[in-house]
């Protein structure tokens, strides 16, 4: 081991330009002396010159990526002013529109509060206990291709979807998802494994944010291409969610039915979409790409009855955070223009499904 | 005269990877570039990606201290990013009509080099991959984050400097080992 270390130490000083005279004048001789040994020492030189360029290389793409994405938020504040000056003349309007959506919104409030009073019903998480199912072949497939890269040794017991926040790792999911794990896995669309841990939660919204621990990962090249709603939409409004309740990606589309969740819960809406185990923690999405919520549990009495937690409660969560681990949300908004197969698309890179192992 | 000058030593910072010299050929020539590229059948996401790509071209030939520009930085990227839309096009086959015969191709030769860089990168990457944790990560720590073999120890769990550095070596060896064994098999 000593004469490896000695090598790589004298191609370091090489390729730094350290060496004295009279060492150079040793090592020049000794390479033409010795062919085996200038052929690993030339292999050692190259190495070390190639980490270094490569790792200058990733270094200036990132910082392009970042000055990009700044640069693309002058736009958008250009257009917020112009909407500012309008708004006198939609007074009387908003006015009516603010008043209807206090009148749904308690109307909506009194029926869900009067709709538990009659039914004492069930909440289910929707995250996917796998000890339940025998692991389909797929699953298998999946593990031994991912084995090269990082192994999870021990067995998933949970399973639930999550969706990017910022292109270089940041996520989330559920908290429920996330509860009392030991490791995190997240595995993306290719099918590979990357551990990520757990960065911030609100247990009450029943959120957890996730950061990527590999320090080069990206969730694809370009930026995330969705923005978060940060007020509630109305009744009505058509959305989709893509989730992992099998090793496959999964989309399903519906509605919002109440703006208030269960149990009269301010912070999520009501959906009519139907979801199965496994997609806790997926993105709920309306028709210009904006992510309005996240997908927590189902109403086990009825089929089809969905609760997700407004895209609000995460923009706070992630306002609360700590300075050092700076966040910026998206602000660009690329999937408005495109049509729901295009979406989907785009948005298939930036959902992954989430592995939890526990002892 | 004035400009020349001065374009030298916005190159040379933006060789360094100076933010501020990045941000400043960033946002006086992207514009012009993404105009085009939207002229010429491609969405803005395609202009980015090619734009960009343009600058880690400059950005590697101006790593060659004695590499000086025979043009306008503004005419050097606007003539790399064409090219490498043309190309990009021509594999398509979208829009064979757009493409020119003979005479807008230049810098041919800085683009075949660096699809040759792209190439050895992305084996040194694979032989990275196969290397495993912590190596992948301490040699990322070190060529990439430009830590100190200090830094490593104390992020690392190392009980000093030199251990890193030893562990270093060994990581170094193996994935050397990793990565003629794929050049090989290439």
């Amino acid at each position: 081991m000593s004469t490896e270390n000695n090598i790589w130490k004298l191609a370091e000083a090489y390729v730094e330009q350290t060496l004295a005279e009279a060492e150079l004048v040793q090592l020049k001789n000794r390479l033409a002396s010795d062919s085996a040994f200038a052929e690993e020492f030339h292999e050692c030189v190259n190495m070390i010159r190639s980490l270094g360029s490569r790792g200058k290389q990733v270094q200036f793409r990132s910082l392009l990526a970042d000055i990009h994405g700044a640069q693309k938020q002058v736009p958008a504040k250009r257009t917020a002013k112009g909407y500012i000056m309008l708004m006198p003349e939609y007074w009387r309007t908003a006015a009516v529109a603010a008043g209807i959506a206090i009148l749904t919104s308690l109307s909506t409030y009194w029926l869900v509060q009067n709709n538990n009073k009659k039914i004492a019903s069930q909440y289910s998480l929707l995250k996917r206990d796998l000890e339940k199912y025998k692991r389909s072949q797929h699953q298998l497939i999946n593990n031994i291709k991912a084995q090269a890269a990082t192994t999870p040794t021990a067995t998933v017991r949970y399973t639930g979807t999550g969706f990017a926040l910022t292109n270089d790792g940041y996520l989330v999911t559920n908290y429920h998802v996330t509860e009392g794990a030991d490791s995190i896995y997240i595995q993306n669309r290719e099918g590979e494994y990357f551990k990520a841990t757990v960065k911030s939660i609100d247990p009450a919204a029943d959120i957890a944010i996730l950061k990527v621990d590999y320090k080069n990962f990206r969730f694809s090249k370009h930026d995330v291409p969705y923005t978060f709603e940060k007020t509630k939409k109305g009744l009505g409004a058509r959305v989709y969610t893509m989730g992992y309740p099998q090793d496959e990606i999964v989309y399903n589309e519906g509605y919002i039915s109440s703006k208030n969740g269960f149990g009269g819960d301010s912070m999520q809406y009501m959906l009519e979409l139907p979801a199965n185990p496994g997609q806790s923690g997926a993105p709920v999405i309306d028709a210009d790409g904006n992510v309005i919520a996240i997908i927590t549990g189902k109403q086990t009495e009825t089929e089809g009855t969905t609760y997700a937690v407004s895209s609000k409660a995460l923009v706070q969560l992630i306002r609360n955070l700590p300075a050092e681990s700076r966040l910026r949300l998206p602000k660009v908004n690329k999937l408005g223009g495109l049509s729901r197969e295009q979406q989907i698309e785009r948005l298939e890179d930036y959902t992954c499904s989430i592995k939890v192992y526990k002892k | 005269m004035y400009g020349s000058g001065t374009e030298q030593e916005l190159l040379m910072e933006l060789a360094a990877g100076k933010r501020s010299a990045a941000e400043q050929v960033y946002s006086q020539h992207y514009p012009i570039v993404t105009k085009w590229i939207q002229k010429n059948g491609g969405s803005e996401p395609d202009a980015a990606d090619i734009y960009q790509e343009a600058m880690v071209i400059l950005f590697e030939k101006a790593q060659n201290l004695e590499f000086r520009l025979s043009c306008r930085i503004g005419t050097y990227l606007f003539a790399v990013s064409k090219n490498l839309w043309f190309k990009k096009l021509q594999k398509n086959q979208k829009e064979p009509g757009y493409l020119p015969e003979t005479g807008d191709w230049a810098y041919e030769d800085d683009i075949k080099v660096h699809h040759e860089r792209e190439a050895h990168f992305g084996q040194l990457n694979q032989a990275l991959e196969q290397l495993g944790e912590p190596c992948r990560s301490l040699i990322n720590a070190f060529y990439q984050h430009d830590k100190s073999m200090q830094e490593i120890a104390a992020d690392f769990g190392y009980t000093n400097p030199d251990n890193a550095k030893t562990q270093k070596y060994k990581c170094l060896t193996r994935l050397r080992k990793l990565f003629y064994g794929v050049q090989a098999k290439v």
